[in-house]
């Protein structure tokens, strides 16, 4: 994302301007971190899913879990409170990612009001 | 919104001194344009290289979590099946595609791989107590190091904006001592 200025301006910059300008870059660079956690998050989840419906069509007693670097022998039922407690837990995760990103793109959209309203065509804070 | 114009360093990175006038920094700094533009991109080329070596250190810290909390997992796994006298069945990995079948009864201790080839033995609370304390220190760490990161990004900006305006301010300038040089007709 590009913040250069154009050769015609005569716009002073202040200490403000440039706390807002650094503001900007910071959450544009978390809303890209937070948009890769949101796809891993929904990536797990439907592992998760996945690993759940095979565990319906199986007919075996003992699953080989993975737990750490092994697969160890664990009943079937443990496994299905494992992977309920391990989709909660990605769930829960998800919704507090998605409402950070809300949170990020309503604050960008606020700083791109101010600075766009002083710089006009000087500055540019869309991603190429 | 942090006043971090009264810091003059992070951890050895130097900040970008926020130029209130463009006229005013060149005096003071006695160079002319062209050399002002240059001090500026090697500054931005240092950063690069400072951002670089944190970028590394990040994705280390971000690999070593998930290790730590599957060893948790492995521990509590082992402490769980302690008292029933049930033994834990683990298939693992010998080699690359070529399992086999362990059988683990009554995990009195762990061994944990310390690094620099020493591994020691602990009872399962210690293990635990250990491999927590490493996780909180790796997660202080990754916070300490992200806002390293985030003060690096703002100095980048900071002297990219620099280099914009110092550039336009010499624009503006050619453009003023052309329309002196050459008097319009009245």
């Amino acid at each position: 994302m590009s913040k250069a200025g154009s050769s015609a301006s005569e716009t002073e910059v202040t200490w403000e301007d440039q706390q807002n300008i650094n503001k900007f870059g910071r959450l544009n660079n978390r809303l890209h971190e937070v948009e890769d956690e949101i796809k891993i998050a929904k990536e797990t989840n439907e592992s998760l899913e996945d690993a759940g419906n095979e565990l319906i069509l199986t007919d075996e007693d003992i699953v080989r879990f993975q737990i750490g670097e092994v697969f160890a022998h664990v009943p079937k039922e443990e496994v299905e409170s494992r992977i309920e407690e391990m989709t909660e837990k990605t769930s829960k995760n998800l919704v507090k990612l998605e409402e950070e990103k809300e949170s990020i793109v309503a604050q960008m959209a606020a700083l791109k009001k101010i600075l766009y309203g002083k710089f006009k065509d000087s500055i540019n804070l869309e991603e190429d | 919104m942090s006043t971090s114009a009264s810091l003059t360093e992070r951890r050895g990175i130097p900040a970008a001194s926020f130029v209130e006038d463009v006229q005013t920094y060149l005096s003071q700094l006695n160079l002319d344009v062209n050399s002002a533009l240059a001090f500026l991109q090697e500054r931005l080329q240092q950063y690069r290289v400072v951002e670089m070596k944190l970028l590394a250190q990040q994705r280390d810290l971000q690999a070593k979590i998930p290790d730590i909390e599957k060893c948790l997992d492995v521990v509590a796994t082992l402490q769980s099946k302690k008292g029933t006298g049930e033994e834990l069945i683990a298939d693992f990995e010998v080699s690359e595609g070529i399992y086999s079948r362990a059988c683990i009864e009554e995990a009195e201790s762990v061994c944990l791989w310390l690094g620099a080839n020493v591994m020691l033995d602990y009872s399962c609370e210690e293990a635990t107590v250990l491999l927590e304390k490493n996780l909180e220190n790796a997660k202080a760490s990754l916070e300490v190091l992200m806002a390293d990161l985030q003060f690096l990004r703002d100095q980048v900006t900071i002297t990219q904006v620099t280099v914009a305006r110092v550039y336009n301010w010499d624009v503006h300038q050619r453009r003023l001592r052309q329309a002196v040089a050459t008097p319009s007709e009245s």
